[in-house]
Formats: C-alpha cells, sequence, structure tokens
C-alpha cells in the first residue's frame, strides 16, 4: 500500500511540472501578465487545434510532413547501410580513404544546398525530400562505418573457428553488433532531418506543419500558429519514441542501458 | 683531441636529425596527401564535369570559378563582413545560453533536487520544441532585427546545456564528494576540484551539441529574414542566380563549421586530457 502511494506520489511529481507550465500559460494571457495578442492562452491554442482537426486540415498537413520525412529517411538508410557495410567491411582501406571526403560533404549544411536542390529538381516534393535524404544519410553512413569496423574482432575469429560461412558471419556477427550504433546513427539523423523539414517546408511548400505555422505568421493567427508548433514537437517525440521502440524490439539481446 | 672528436659527433648528429626532419616533413606532406586524395579527385572530377557537358554549367560551377569568385568576394571585403555579421551571432547567442544554463544548470541539478524533477519534463518540452516555428513568435515580439536571430540562436543552444550540465551535476559520483568530504574538503574547493571537473565531460558534450545546431540554425534564419550573413549570401545569391556565389558561400560555411567543430575538439582536449578518449567516431 505504501508502496503504491509512493509511485503515486512519484508519477504526481513527474507530471506537476507540466501541469504547472500549462496553467501558467494560461492564466498568464489571461490577466495580462504576456500580451494575449502575441502569446495566446492554452485554451484558445488547443481550440485552434481542435478546429484544424474537425475540418481534417491537420491530418493532411501532418500526413503531408510525415510522408516526407519517411520517404527521405527511408531512402538514405537503404542506400547509406548498404553503402556503409560495403565500405566498413569490404574496402576498409578505401573507405579510411574517402573519410575526409565523408566528412565535408556532412558538414556541407543542407540548408546551403536547398537553393541548388531547387535548381535541379524544381520546387515540388524532390528538393524536400532530397533535403532530407541529404541530411540523413551521412549521420548513418558514417555510424555504419564506424559500427561494422568497431565489432569485437574476438566474435568474428571464434565464429569464424566454429567454422561459420561468410554470409552466416555477416548476418549473425557483424550486423547485430553493428546494428546499436547504426541506431544511433539513424536516430540523430531523423532528429535533424524533421528539423529540416519543417523550415524546408516554411520556405516553399503548399502543405505540411511546416507550411501550416508560416500562413499562420503570415495571417496572424496566432493560435493556430502554437497549435501546428505543439503539434511539431509531439511528431518530434513521437518519431524518436518509435525508434526506440524499434530499437528495442530489433535489439531484444542487448541489454538495455539507463537513457538520459 | 678529445673537443675536436666531440665536434664531429656533434656535426654528424646534427646534420643527421636536420635530415631526419626533412624526411619527416616530406613523410608528413606526403600522408597529408594521401589522406586527402579522396577530396582531390573529387574536386578534379567536379572541375572536369561541367565543363565536358556532363551536367549543365549554369547548375553546377567548376571549382577554378568558384575559387575565383571566393577570391573576388574576399578581396572587395564581402565576404569578411558577412562572415563577422554571422559569427557575431552565433557566438552572442551562445555565449549568453551558456552564461545561462550553466549556473542554472549547476542549482537545479546540485541544490533543488525536487524543483529539478519537477521542472524536467517542463525543460524537455521546450527543448523539443522546433525553433522555426518559434522565429515568426519572436518575430513578433522582438521585430525582425538582430534580436530575434541571437534569440533563436539562444533558444537553440540553451537546452542542450542545460540539460546535459543537470545529467552531469546530478551524474558526479557520491563516491568522490564523499571522500573528498572526508579528507576535509568541503565548499568552494570541493565546488571546483571535485564537482566541477566530474560534470565538465558532460557540460563539454552539451557545449558541442549546441554549436553544431546553433550554426546550422543562424545560416537558416538568415535565409528566412536578413539582411546580411552568409545565410543571407546564399540567398540573395539563389534568388539573383549567381550559381558560383551560392557555391562559395556554401563552401565558406561548411569550412567555418569544421573549423569550430576542429576547436571544440582541442578545447576538450585541453581541459579534459585527464579523461581517457572514448572510441572516436
Amino acid at each position: 500500500m505504501k508502496d503504491h502511494l509512493n509511485s503515486l506520489v512519484d508519477k504526481f511529481i513527474d507530471v506537476s511540472g507540466i501541469f504547472i507550465f500549462f496553467l501558467l500559460w494560461e492564466i498568464a494571457p489571461r490577466i495580462g501578465v504576456v500580451d494575449g495578442q502575441f502569446i495566446p492562452p492554452l485554451s484558445q491554442v488547443l481550440l485552434a487545434a481542435g478546429k484544424l482537426a474537425a475540418d481534417g486540415s491537420l491530418f493532411i498537413h501532418i500526413a503531408a510532413s510525415l510522408q516526407r520525412t519517411f520517404i527521405g529517411l527511408v531512402l538514405a538508410i537503404v542506400i547509406a547501410v548498404p553503402a556503409g557495410f560495403i565500405l566498413g567491411g569490404v574496402f576498409p582501406r578505401l573507405s579510411k580513404q574517402l573519410r575526409p571526403l565523408l566528412r565535408v560533404f556532412g558538414q556541407i549544411n543542407a540548408f546551403s544546398l536547398f537553393p541548388i536542390f531547387i535548381l535541379f529538381f524544381g520546387i515540388g516534393e524532390v528538393a524536400k525530400v532530397s533535403i532530407i535524404f541529404w541530411s540523413t544519410i551521412w549521420p548513418v553512413l558514417f555510424t555504419t562505418i564506424v559500427g561494422v569496423q568497431h565489432v569485437d574482432p574476438l566474435y568474428i575469429k571464434s565464429a569464424r573457428s566454429i567454422g561459420a560461412d561468410k554470409f552466416t558471419i555477416f548476418s549473425k556477427v557483424i550486423l547485430p553488433g553493428a546494428a546499436p550504433v547504426i541506431f544511433t546513427g539513424i536516430r540523430s539523423g531523423a532528429s535533424l532531418a524533421f528539423l529540416m523539414l519543417i523550415a524546408a517546408e516554411m520556405i516553399g511548400a503548399s502543405a505540411g506543419l511546416g507550411w501550416l505555422v508560416q500562413n499562420s505568421a503570415v495571417n496572424n493567427m496566432m493560435p493556430r500558429l502554437f497549435a501546428a508548433t505543439i503539434m511539431i514537437a509531439l511528431l518530434g517525440v513521437s518519431i524518436n519514441y518509435l525508434l526506440y521502440l524499434l530499437e528495442d524490439n530489433l535489439l531484444e539481446w542487448k541489454q538495455s542501458s539507463g537513457r538520459g | 683531441m678529445e673537443t675536436v672528436l666531440r665536434k664531429i659527433v656533434e656535426k654528424k648528429i646534427g646534420s643527421h636529425t636536420e635530415k631526419d626532419k626533412v624526411g619527416v616533413l616530406l613523410k608528413k606532406i606526403a600522408a597529408v596527401f594521401y589522406d586527402s586524395l579522396s577530396i582531390i579527385i573529387f574536386i578534379g572530377i567536379w572541375e572536369i564535369a561541367p565543363r565536358v557537358g556532363w551536367v549543365p554549367q549554369t547548375f553546377i560551377s567548376p571549382p577554378t570559378i568558384i575559387v575565383s569568385t571566393l577570391w573576388d568576394l574576399i578581396v572587395s571585403g564581402v565576404l569578411v563582413k558577412h562572415i563577422g555579421v554571422s559569427l557575431g551571432r552565433a557566438i552572442l547567442g551562445f555565449v549568453c545560453a551558456a552564461v545561462i544554463a550553466i549556473p542554472l544548470g549547476f542549482f537545479l541539478g546540485g541544490w533543488f533536487r525536487l524543483f529539478e524533477r519537477i521542472i524536467t519534463p517542463v525543460l524537455r518540452l521546450l527543448g523539443e520544441v522546433n525553433p522555426f516555428s518559434l522565429f515568426p513568435i519572436f518575430i513578433l515580439l522582438f521585430g525582425i532585427g538582430e534580436v530575434s536571430k541571437i534569440l533563436m540562436i539562444f533558444w537553440v543552444c540553451l537546452w542542450p546545456i542545460l540539460l546535459n550540465t543537470i545529467t552531469g551535476i546530478k551524474n558526479v559520483d557520491e563516491l568522490l564528494i564523499k571522500s573528498a568530504r572526508s579528507m576535509g574538503v568541503g565548499g568552494k574547493e570541493l565546488f571546483f576540484k571535485v564537482i566541477l571537473p566530474a560534470a565538465s565531460p558532460n557540460i563539454f558534450h552539451g557545449l558541442k551539441t549546441s554549436s553544431d545546431i546553433a550554426f546550422f540554425m543562424l545560416i537558416a534564419a538568415e535565409m528566412i529574414g536578413a539582411s546580411s550573413g552568409l545565410g543571407w549570401l546564399i540567398w540573395n545569391a539563389q534568388n539573383n542566380y549567381q550559381i558560383p556565389i551560392l557555391f562559395a558561400a556554401t563552401i565558406t560555411i561548411s569550412a567555418l563549421g569544421l573549423f569550430m567543430n576542429y576547436l571544440f575538439v582541442r578545447l576538450e582536449h585541453k581541459f579534459m586530457s585527464w579523461k581517457e578518449s572514448p572510441a572516436e567516431y
């Protein structure tokens, strides 16, 4: 009973901060501590979000943003992971040679490439997806190479000494050994990609959450702007959470370490 | 006789080391060349492709033209001005964030544990808010001037530093503090000699993360609304179809980013030489 109470108190402490924050947000504009014109109270924001959800446009924007992120991310993973395996596992010397070049590529701000992408692919979907693709592919490629090269040689040697063939070594030893590192790369790539996407949609798009923010700002619809902002934050958190879930499921064998 | 012999030996050793130096230098140059071979080949292909017509030259300018554009920009002082503006904004926002976040993190992580537990979810939530969607709000509140751009950098930098500092302070090994206490160390000394060094790897990690994002965000912010800075340079070049300038600005930004990265790695080495470095990515 006491344990139960304690855990309840713990839970209460954990959520109380957020609760107080939302409460302050509701009260402060109403009593005039902050300008209600610029920062509308929470209830109005929720109302705006409800309105968007009711006429279905919210889901269209979410779907548009998610689709772009998903396509870019999947394309980057599909290309970068095998490329990383080949570079890291089959041609380690070549990968060492290519490392400076890849580092320079990874450093190139996807934003400064956006105009070039637009010149090449037009202002449509491809330019936006290619931004996601560009900003995701380098972290994933890097971490894959590192992951493959840092698989404990002892594992590979012992697998070989038991008589495992090359394919078995790859699928049973190297792939699982490198997977945690690869996942780190995918996660950091995904969060970066989502960040970029919103910005790309703000610069040029006709749908998507970034467009929603931009459009609300231009039309001075502050509650809608905040509603879109909250949606973006929620989506970002849930993408991150999904990737964690996926990682946990795929890497069951791994002892989970504490997550900061 | 002895002195003569010694002189000869010294001469020999001297000349020997000199030869060695030249050899080492040559080897170093060869190593650098070997390391950057891929970049050199890439630049070579980049130079040839537009000239031969594999890719349209109007979209991708060859490096020679970009370098000459870069030189023009440097000579006319335009580039230096824009770099100065961009760096000024980035550094101001970053320093403000560090100055506020590190002490705040110490207080939250060290003294007000309960309050920290209550407020951390809020901090995480705020850190998750996309800075771009806040940009319009910043503009509404502070106008389109410098303040809103610096504030955006500040916002982006604040959360990684704050959260990492809190984690760092909270995770200082109790044993270290206890053993220091048992030896009669207290107060200020305990803080500066034990807690601060123990938390510094985390703090550094936060600083590094936020400096990376800061530069990134700045370019985007300058592209959305500014009248100077490297982001604006790109934006303007694109609007006027000055493709070489666009590439030149892109290269400058990447070089600056790489340089800042390098600077942080060096700083980390210097301050944290006592720490065993983990595997390098």
